[in-house]
């Protein structure tokens, strides 16, 4: 029991003379696991990460791969991450900000990615989610698809898909999409 | 009305449009409008419960406005049930509210016909000799009764009558009934035409795991002069046959494949608890025959008959990894048979009305339909008389809670509150009314609950001093939250017997507030 | 001073019973009397998070358990679905703030009782603003509001030099959640049970769809409504924000996932399934509800006058099949980083940062090797990548006193890797720093902060 409500009361006038404490910035307990995600990180070289927000707003960050190999290879792909602060009981938001001929992403930017949504872990990482992202790149599959269309040509004829991807990076057309350069 | 349906959409969301109409032709009586019974009620206005009449003969005194929400100061002096009603009038126009200002003894002593006009009559804070006497009224009158009583930091609630039966029984966790180790034969001819061993990536891995198991089932049969993996180490082989099949790590439906592969062990045939309803001496039916009983009846014909053994096909399947064409189609074929034995029931059913006597559509098709769907889940619950429990409790129950330790708090309140009852017969008041006299008191409500155990044949078992002196503590009082919780649980026991769906709870709940280890009591 | 006689004694005939006459099953604080109703009326400070289902009745329940001083703090306005179980709420309320109509109608029913509501998210209220109460009573549906609650009340919290919790730090809270005919309540005294962080787990998380079944391989109408939801809004309304609340938007994605869903064949689209699905609905009853709450209200007030035993910790309560109650006694994590003490470091006012991170790591309360340095939202050092590596670089020669504001005392978080078992694991660990020779104010150490 608190037993303790005239303590209280004393304490609290006593704190109201003395202005109390400084004000405190909380940092929820997703915000200190995204911390140890980033202060961990060990990223590929075709990846780079950056911080718009800061080095002490770590919430929100921005990740670009630039494969090395494989369909997309010299290209360069930008992805949002929204980390909540439930996280990691809830897997980061991840949306690709470049427009992509890709079986598995959208051309709105979603992406499908298991551990993303149906496998999430607590247990898995910032790290985890940006390896998966390469993965993509290097091993388009066209059995999951969100890009009807691509997964179909990836299926059917990969030479015409290589090409696609090609045109796309280089800011062509694509049946009836138009793609922005992302090739440097 | 669109208002109405919006206003009660997070309760629709859970026992449907026809449980909210059982719910809108339901009319229920409360006696004695304490909080317990006020809080009962309230729950089941806003809930949207036909009608409402409450009786009690009080009238508000300032104590009242402790622990009843639904009195306030400008109540007092007045008649408890008109307040009360008035206040639960306000949450739910929708609502017919009625009260009567008479104390329910007197009402059960003069007026027992009073009683057959509700659905369900809520007993609360009455003590046992009444309560004895409106159990008799209520089951002769065939009037659901739900008693509930807050004391101190304990309390009970039960049901009384003599049977409900239930055909939504809606349990959390059941097996599917999907049937991959007896196919019929459009399943069977479903799953050939599927080859497993295709080369077609895509194709393989959306192959539903019913289709995988059902064939797999098979093949393992053959191999084993017609038998299936029941051995721990039969299963594991089943299970790494499953895994050898796989063309991909990523093959989610033979993932679900092999975590339910147990299913394909499961025993045919139907289980022990339908058994038990489909023996029962009420599936021989006659004219008086409840609907629920007439179609028992047809279901045991045709588990005897078209079932070979069988309750009708659930005919629902669960999601699961596959293309939507195969998902689709396992649907229809599962609806297709789950409608051919639901045919087959209704004939039964029609002829067995015509058999007794009674109008063949008497039962209607969604009712029948609705049955064959939950065959499997079928639920009749019986409740002793109260007078027969406190004649002849089964003893053996009794015995064993006195001395396990996790019972010996409840089963204490449980003699305890009977004995307080007894103290009111003999002194006209409870124990710990007043302040003073304490020693008395105590060792008169010891005497009482020692003589109710030896009545009960359980001589030499006592009850501990410290919750003989926690009852006497209590002096009757009636803690609003308490009375809360008390009367939220009749009022949640009281929804799923109006709407005959979900299980109600068997035998006594004692609340044990101390540290809410809490227990039912099956005597 | 409290006043017994300026309300009339024979209100509370019934709590009288059990806060005047002593008994063995009580609390070993219990001190029976009128002078405790008469200190709980005038001291205890309840704050009710949430004035929805379970708000609401816990302000009637503490009302009627003798609390006069109650806040409530809800962002929420009123609407129609609320009505079957916010008891509080009339039909001509629509519209109005939760939190305001909860508090004037429960202070005109119970006299005496002072109810103060808030209309705002509980992160618009500074964090000095929840010190305030003895108790927190949680009304909630949200993980999210959980943690952060649990994390603020956490951080009031103190510990002695023996790693103890200092009970006049602690901040108890009641916490109550309900789902249909289910629901559960809890006691958390922070530093003694397990806080909401130590047990998140309980909470499973929420299932998602693959994004590719939705788009190739929809079976069933949930796919089809969240298709419409999480892919073709997007598609067709690019830029627009989806607003579940709107139902326009709501109508939208209801005819799109019903095209869908006749493209398939696929059963079962209507316009209740698709709010359920869109909005995640839970159900909701009126008595699962009350009786949760009455849980929550009752073990408060043991908590506040020791009446009786308090509920260890965790209570499940199960009314679809029958009547099943359960009491789980969880225990705490004692590495929580919300509510555990940390491991405590009495520093030199002139220790660099580097000197620290080299000091971490010989620690034998830690060996933590290659740490990065967090205070308060401030990464003052991280090791990786290596854009925050150069940013924090030139703080490795301050003085951390200084980087941390020159606070005497304050909570720091590190992480890094430490040996177990010759295997090399990376580890998050929360330190109370106290600087020497600095003046602090009292001997507590605080381990709040997280």
């Amino acid at each position: 029991m608190i037993r303790l409500f005239k303590v209280k009361e004393k304490q609290r006038e006593a704190a109201e003379n003395n202005n109390g404490r400084a004000p405190v910035k909380k940092q929820s307990p997703g915000e200190l696991r995204l911390n140890k995600d980033i202060s961990e990180l060990n990223l590929p070289q075709t990846t780079k990460i950056s911080f718009p927000n800061g080095k002490d707003e770590l919430m929100n960050f921005e990740v670009s791969i630039r494969p090395d190999e494989g369909y997309y290879r010299s290209g360069k792909f930008e992805f949002t991450f929204q980390v909540s602060p439930t996280y990691p009981h809830e897997a980061p938001k991840v949306k690709c900000k470049t427009k992509v001929y890709h079986p598995n992403i959208d051309l709105e930017g979603n992406v499908c990615l298991n551990i993303l949504r149906e496998d999430w872990k607590p247990v898995l990482n910032i790290n985890t989610v940006i390896y998966g992202l390469n993965y993509l790149f290097t091993h388009p599959n066209h059995e999951d698809p969100l890009n009807h269309e691509a997964a179909a040509v990836l299926r059917d004829n990969p030479k015409t898909f290589e090409a696609n991807v090609r045109r796309a990076m280089s800011g062509g057309y694509v049946g009836n999409n138009t793609f922005s350069r992302c090739i440097y | 009305m669109a208002e109405t349906k919006t206003k009660y959409d997070r309760q629709i969301r859970i026992w449907g449009e026809q449980g909210q109409t059982a719910l809108e032709k339901a009319s229920i009586c409360l006696l004695n409008c304490g909080p317990t019974g006020s809080e009962a009620l309230k729950n089941l206005v806003l809930g949207g419960v036909g009608s409402i009449t409450i009786i009690d003969g009080s009238k508000v005194e300032e104590g009242d406005l402790g622990n009843n929400f639904m009195v306030d100061e400008s109540s007092i002096g007045q008649s408890k049930a008109k307040c009360v009603c008035a206040f639960l009038q306000e949450l739910n126009d929708a609502v017919k509210a009625k009260f009567v200002e008479e104390s329910p003894e007197a009402l059960i002593e003069m007026n027992p016909s009073f009683f057959s006009q509700f659905t369900l009559v809520i007993a609360t804070q009455l003590k046992e000799p009444s309560m004895l006497k409106l159990d008799k009224i209520c089951r002769q009158a065939d009037v659901m009764l739900v008693v509930a009583r807050s004391y101190g930091l304990t309390g009970l609630v039960r049901i009384s009558l003599k049977e409900h039966t239930v055909i939504e029984s809606k349990p959390d966790h059941f097996l599917d009934d999907l049937r991959l180790n007896n196919p019929w034969p459009e399943l069977k001819r479903f799953a050939e035409s599927i080859d497993l061993s295709t080369t077609d990536p895509v194709v393989h891995k959306h192959i539903p795991y019913v289709i995988i198991l059902v064939k797999m089932a098979e093949e393992w049969a053959n191999a084993h002069n017609g038998s299936l993996p029941s051995t721990r180490e039969e299963k594991r082989e089943f299970k790494d046959l499953l895994k050898s099949k796989k063309i991909a790590l990523d093959e989610d439906n033979y993932k679900e494949a092999i975590d339910a592969s147990f299913k394909i062990s499961a025993s045919r045939g139907i289980s022990s608890n339908l058994r038990k309803i489909i023996d029962d001496s009420s599936a021989e039916v006659d004219s008086a025959s409840s609907d629920f009983w007439v179609m028992v009846a047809a279901l045991k014909e045709f588990i005897l008959n078209e079932g070979d053994g069988e309750a009708p096909l659930e005919g629902a399947i669960p999601d699961m990894t596959s293309s939507t064409e195969f998902y689709v189609n396992l649907q229809k074929i599962y609806q297709a048979k789950a409608e051919e034995d639901f045919l087959a029931v209704e004939r039964r059913v029609r002829d067995i009305l015509k058999r007794v006597g009674r109008d063949p559509a008497s039962i209607s098709k969604g009712n029948i339909k609705s049955f064959c769907r939950n065959a499997r889940k079928l639920m009749v619950c019986r409740y002793r008389s109260i007078e027969d429990e406190f004649n002849s409790p089964t003893l053996s129950e009794l015995q064993k809670y006195l001395t396990d330790e996790d019972y010996s708090i409840a089963v204490g309140f449980y003699i305890l509150l009977r004995a307080v009852d007894r103290f009111a017969t003999n002194y006209n008041r409870f124990p710990g009314l007043f302040d003073g006299a304490v020693d008395e008191d105590i060792s008169r409500l010891k005497t009482i609950a020692v003589g109710i155990l030896s009545d009960l044949g359980c001589n030499g078992s006592t009850l501990t001093d410290d919750l003989i002196n926690e009852m006497h503590r209590f002096g009757g009082a009636e803690l609003h939250t308490v009375a809360a919780v008390i009367g939220g649980i009749a009022s949640q026991e009281v929804i799923k017997l109006i709407t005959k769906q979900f299980i109600p709870m068997s035998g006594t709940f004692i609340f044990n507030a101390i540290d809410h280890k809490s227990q039912l009591l099956g005597l | 001073m409290a006043n017994p006689d300026f309300e009339s004694n024979a209100r509370w005939r019934d709590l009288d019973k059990l806060l005047l006459r002593p008994g063995n099953l009580v609390n070993e604080n219990f001190e029976p009397g009128p002078q405790l109703r008469s200190d709980l009326q005038e001291y205890a400070r309840v704050l009710v998070v949430g004035a929805g289902g379970l708000g609401c009745e816990l302000l009637k329940d503490f009302a009627l358990s003798g609390f006069r001083n109650l806040e409530v703090i809800d962002m929420d306005r009123i609407e129609v679905t609320n009505l079957n179980r916010q008891f509080l709420f009339r039909l001509q309320d629509v519209g109005r703030p939760k939190a305001e109509v909860a508090a004037q109608r429960v202070m005109e029913r119970v006299s005496g009782v002072n109810i103060v509501p808030h209309f705002c998210r509980i992160e618009d209220k500074e964090v000095e603003f929840y010190n305030d109460f003895n108790i927190i009573a949680l009304g909630l549906d949200s993980i999210e509001a959980r943690s952060y609650i649990n994390a603020v009340a956490c951080s009031f919290l103190e510990y002695d030099s023996e790693d103890n919790p200092i009970q006049e730090t602690m901040k108890p809270m009641v916490d109550g959640g309900t789902e249909g005919f289910k629901g559960h309540a809890r006691v958390i005294m922070p530093g003694v049970t397990p806080c909401f962080e130590c047990t998140i787990w309980l909470f499973p998380p929420q299932v998602k769809f693959p994004l590719c079944t939705l788009a190739e391989t929809p079976r069933t109408a949930a796919h089809c409504i969240e298709y419409a939801h999480l892919i073709k809004w997007d598609e067709v309304n690019s830029g627009k924000a989806f607003d579940a609340d709107d139902p326009e938007h709501m109508q939208w994605i209801y005819s799109e996932a019903t095209k869908r869903a006749e493209l398939f064949g696929i059963p079962g689209v209507t316009y209740s399934l698709t709010q359920g699905v869109v909005k995640n609905i839970i159900p909701a009853i009126a008595s699962t509800n009350a009786i949760i709450s009455a849980a929550c209200a009752l073990e408060a007030l043991k908590l506040a006058t020791g009446c009786s035993k308090t509920l260890s910790n965790y209570l499940t309560y199960n009314g679809l099949e029958g009547l099943h109650t359960k009491v789980t006694e969880f225990f705490k994590d004692k590495d929580c980083l919300v509510c555990g003490p940390g491991v405590l470091l009495e520093l030199d006012t002139s220790i660099t940062l580097q000197k620290f991170i080299e000091l971490v790591e010989e620690h034998p309360k830690l060996l933590l090797a290659k740490a990065s340095v967090t205070h308060r939202g401030k990464n003052l050092y991280m090791q990786a990548p290596p854009v925050l590596e150069e940013m924090t670089r030139s703080n490795l020669n301050l003085p951390l006193y200084d980087l941390m504001d020159k606070t005497p005392k304050d909570v720091i978080h590190i992480t890094g890797m430490v040996s177990k078992n010759d295997k090399k694991t990376s580890c998050l660990r929360k330190l109370r720093v106290v600087f020497k020779g600095v003046d602090v104010v009292t001997e507590m150490d605080t381990a709040g902060g997280a």
